[in-house]
């Protein structure tokens, strides 16, 4: 690279021509780019590995400080115009023009991102107030975070050597799924104005903007897909809620560490099997029917009173005569049921005066009547029980459902009503390298798939995000292209159905 | 019983032109006094001169005049002696020294102390049952302690399981009431907000499953609210219950206790019942015996219709029918569901496999309107009138208030309806009781 030399002044650019023996160096000179080996790692603190460290570092210093030298000839000229972001050519385009670039007004244009790439290709030459660029320049200069990202750049660069075509993503020319659903060919008109729609300022405008006449009566009259049950989105996880990075979005793709849920999980306070039983015996109730207690009562305590009560000792003896003895006419039915029904006293039950509370008697109670029921008591007396009783009647379909506890959804369930988060965005249109020959830029056809950067600092998609890309992405795959300093992985999501045996 | 230490000291014409009867009662006595029932009949006006009195727990006002409608049968009891005068002519006036009040006091008290112990522990206050015959003054135990509860600062609820004389709404329901302060001298507890679900008849005995299923479903709710209420929680609760004793009734009373998980029963003059209900209860509930007033008065079957008759008339009309105007207006049958719950049953050989007749207890049949619909009343449900899923519990579902049928005209397909809010109904699914309402006086 010649990057000090090219910005200093363009007398000097002029006397960069080089003499034709330094010409003759510059062609004959090795075009191979050195081998990386394995990623040998581990650092043992040692002076060997820190020599050989030093040694590939420099090895790449050296590359890319390298001079390259092109025909003057063959650099396209272009002038950058950092209002609109775009670079304008000033001399006719090469053959990129077929997959790259758009003209308006009669001018041809290209995007940052394009144009660093043919910078770097050694294809164009781009100046800025007629002082040339070097690539550094062009790096710092196209590329922002609000615009085209440096990870979105080296995506986009990544996917170009390796052959494909690729454009930025419109979320306003994607159809609506209410389109979609009438199977409308996409509209000429739209096709048309996608190339002026290209001058937007980033590869990455908010969806909720572009939103197309037909996606909005979609919202409004919720005509597609508004049979869906309600119940679609309490199905997702709970880390769909929230997208910030602080609590359950967390996970980054390292996973280095798994949120434990379960650990605030406490028991709730209260619950009826924590009370203890009262002490009857220190509350004195005036009961007529117990024998052997004191015939008396105290007074009871003033603060337990209402105001301005004060009551002496209290003598239940004496009113022990006047209680309703008289036996209870009872219809022969009723005799006869009471015979039947006459049991033994719940409490001679040593069980039952083991229970301290209702909570426990009732649990008592369950367990015998599991045990009646021929139920293994055991399994049926924690939290966790199983599916079915067996002594119930069930007919095989509805134990089939009952046994799918994880139910099947689709990817795209309920996600028509998902309003589009800023942090999740398709960013590029890839198309495959063979369809290059007969490619139209104006009307480019289905894309191949769709690319979503992203980097593996920040969190993994969420299930919000996965479903709201893919609803927004239609039939085409969303490929979440993942970068690590330079290295970039591809992952993807697909749908798929839970095969099922039996059909009722 | 005695009826000493009266003092009938002017008995001249008083300023309303009324007779005045004083009465100078002892500590710890009480006055009792009944006015006479029937259309024509006097109200008598109480007025306490000096002294503390209080009528089922409600202190009086000294020289306010409560005025009792006919078929009142009041106590006045005194903790500290007092004076009162009683204007008009009471069919029955007397005082009896021989009052159980020291014992219900005392059984306040342990109830207090139980309620104590759930503040410092922080757990819940004590749940009460006060079971008994027909006529042994339940409900008066139950305002009573209530009341007392109210006074020491407390916050309780009532469970009304009473479905022939609810004290809380009209007849045919259960229902649960916070009570927030003592109760009204003439009018008894101010009903505001009252939980209630439709029963449709005035015994349980019509529908035994539904009762169960109710009380069920009042325990659950009653047990939310505790959970996010630390006041309610510690206040507990005092059921009232029917006095229907035996078979099935007695059966109730057990399911109850359980499905609320019952502290303390109340046993009023009935050793027999005290005595199965120890039996039948786990040793942790305490069960207690406690007499009857000699006060009580047994109620015939007329005077047991006329109360609930009131008791209708006052959802319309307001306390002596006087503070309320309610509205009337058609409604078309086509706008309206009208359900009834419990199918008539069948007998088991007729069913088909694996059915039981406990399903038809509970179902919903579709009543056709037609003139027979005329005078019922009918709760208007408050589940939502669109969702297929809520119908589904329409049984379980609380009452947003009540209608009755005035008028069926076949031929236009409407009913004319009375009802407390003006017109359109909140909502659409109404359940039809076995009561009757007509409209006249």
């Amino acid at each position: 690279m010649a990057d000090q030399n090219k910005t200093e002044s363009a007398n000097n650019f002029y006397n960069e021509i080089l003499s034709p023996c330094e010409l003759f160096a510059a062609r004959s000179r090795s075009h191979k780019l050195p081998a990386r080996g394995q990623k040998d790692f581990y650092p043992d603190d040692s002076e060997e590995q820190r020599q050989r460290l030093q040694q590939s570092l420099d090895e790449h210093w050296r590359l890319i400080s390298e001079e390259r030298v092109e025909r003057l000839g063959n650099l396209v000229k272009g002038v950058w115009i950092p209002s609109d972001r775009i670079v304008e050519l000033q001399s006719p385009a090469g053959k990129f023009w077929q997959t790259m670039g758009f003209s308006a007004e009669g001018k041809q244009y290209l995007l940052p991102e394009e144009a660093l790439y043919l910078m770097e290709c050694g294809n164009l030459l781009v100046s800025h107030q007629d002082l040339p660029l070097s690539i550094q320049d062009g790096y710092e200069m196209f590329l922002s975070a609000d615009a085209v990202s440096l990870q979105q750049y080296q995506v986009f660069g990544h996917l170009k050597r390796l052959g494909y075509v690729v454009h930025r993503f419109d979320p306003s020319s994607e159809p609506s799924s209410y389109a979609r659903q009438l199977n409308l060919p996409p509209s000429r008109e739209r096709g048309g104005r996608q190339l002026k729609r290209k001058r937007s300022p980033s590869p990455t405008p908010t969806c909720s903007k572009g939103e197309s006449p037909a996606e909005k009566m979609e919202e409004d009259d919720k005509l597609p897909e508004s049979h869906l049950p309600t119940s679609a989105e309490p199905a997702e996880p709970q880390s769909c809620s929230s997208g910030s990075a602080g609590e359950a979005g967390a996970r980054t793709w390292w996973m280095t560490d798994v949120p434990d849920r379960q650990a605030d999980k406490r028991p709730s306070p209260g619950s009826p099997s924590a009370r203890s039983r009262w002490n009857f015996s220190a509350i004195p109730f005036p009961d007529l029917g117990s024998t052997g207690r004191p015939r008396t009562v105290a007074p009871p305590d003033p603060s337990l009173l209402p105001g301005g009560v004060t009551v002496g000792v209290c003598d239940v003896a004496s009113w022990m005569q006047k209680v309703n003895l008289r036996e209870v006419r009872m219809s022969g039915k009723e005799e006869e049921r009471e015979r039947r029904g006459r049991r033994r006293d719940v409490n001679k039950d040593r069980e039952v005066q083991r229970c301290r509370n209702w909570a426990e008697y009732h649990e008592l109670l369950a367990r015998r009547q599991a045990a009646r029921e021929g139920r293994p008591a055991h399994l049926w007396s924690g939290e966790v029980t199983p599916l079915h009783d067996p002594t119930q009647p069930i007919s095989t379909a509805e134990l089939l459902e009952k046994i799918s506890v994880i139910t099947s959804t689709n990817l795209l369930e309920g996600a028509s009503r998902l309003k589009g988060s800023e942090e999740w965005r398709i960013c590029f249109n890839v198309y495959q390298p063979d369809s290059v020959a007969d490619f139209k830029k104006s009307n480019p056809g289905k894309p191949y798939t769709r690319m979503c950067v992203c980097s593996f600092d920040g969190p993994v998609p969420d299930l919000r995000a996965i479903k709201q890309l893919a609803f927004q992405s239609g039939d085409v795959l969303v490929v979440f292209a993942v970068v690590d300093h330079g290295d970039i992985s591809f992952y993807t999501f697909k749908d798929f159905q839970l095969p099922r045996d039996v059909f009722p | 019983m005695a009826a000493e230490g009266v003092e009938k000291t002017s008995e001249d014409a008083s300023s309303s032109g009324k007779v005045c009867t004083r009465f100078d009662l002892e500590k710890e006595t009480e006055l009792r006094f009944e006015v006479e029932a029937g259309e024509a009949a006097d109200q008598v006006e109480l007025e306490l001169l000096t002294g503390m009195g209080e009528v089922f727990g409600s202190e009086l006002n000294r020289n306010k005049k409560y005025v009792f409608g006919p078929g009142s049968k009041i106590a006045v009891f005194t903790w500290q002696g007092c004076s009162v005068n009683l204007y008009g002519k009471p069919e029955v006036a007397y005082v009896s020294k021989d009052t159980p009040m020291l014992l219900y006091l005392n059984t306040h008290a342990a109830l207090e102390q139980m309620r104590k112990q759930a503040e410092r522990e922080n757990e819940r206050g004590p749940r009460v049952m006060v079971v008994g015959p027909t006529d042994v003054g339940k409900s008066t135990v139950c305002r009573l302690l209530l009341s007392y509860a109210v006074r020491v600062g407390r916050r309780p609820t009532l469970v009304e399981l009473d479905v022939g004389q609810s004290g809380v709404s009209v007849p045919g329901t259960v229902s649960a009431l916070c009570i927030e302060r003592p109760a009204d001298v003439e009018e008894g507890f101010s009903v505001q907000a009252p939980l209630v679900y439709h029963f449709g008849s005035t015994t349980p005995g019509t529908n035994i499953k539904l009762y169960n299923k109710l009380t069920s479903c009042l325990a659950e709710v009653f047990s939310q609210r505790c959970e996010v209420n630390r006041k309610a929680s510690v206040g507990g609760c005092i059921i009232n219950t029917c006095g229907w004793v035996k078979g099935s009734g007695y059966q109730a009373l057990v399911h109850c206790a359980s499905t609320f998980q019952v502290d303390v029963v109340l046993v009023l003059d009935h050793e027999r019942l005290y005595n199965e209900l120890k039996r039948d209860l786990p040793h942790f509930v305490r069960v207690v015996l406690l007499p009857k007033s000699g006060g009580v008065v047994e109620r015939s079957k007329e005077c047991r219709r006329d109360a609930r008759d009131e008791k209708i008339r006052e959802y319309f009309y307001g306390f002596r029918g006087l503070s309320f105007f309610p509205f009337s207006f058609e409604v078309r049958f086509s706008d309206v569901r009208i359900y009834k719950i419990g199918a008539p049953s069948i007998p088991d050989s007729c069913l088909p496999l694996g059915m039981s007749q406990d399903d038809t207890q509970l179902k919903l049949v579709p009543v056709t309107p037609g003139r027979d619909l005329t005078y019922h009343v009918l709760s208007v449900s408050s589940v939502d009138d669109g969702d297929e899923d809520a119908r589904k519990s329409i049984v379980e579902s609380p009452v947003c208030g009540f209608i009755v049928v005035t008028n069926v005209d076949t031929q236009t397909q409407v009913m004319k309806v009375l009802s407390p809010a003006p017109r359109p109904l909140p909502r659409h699914t109404l359940l039809i009781m076995d009561i009757r309402f007509m409209d006249m006086k």
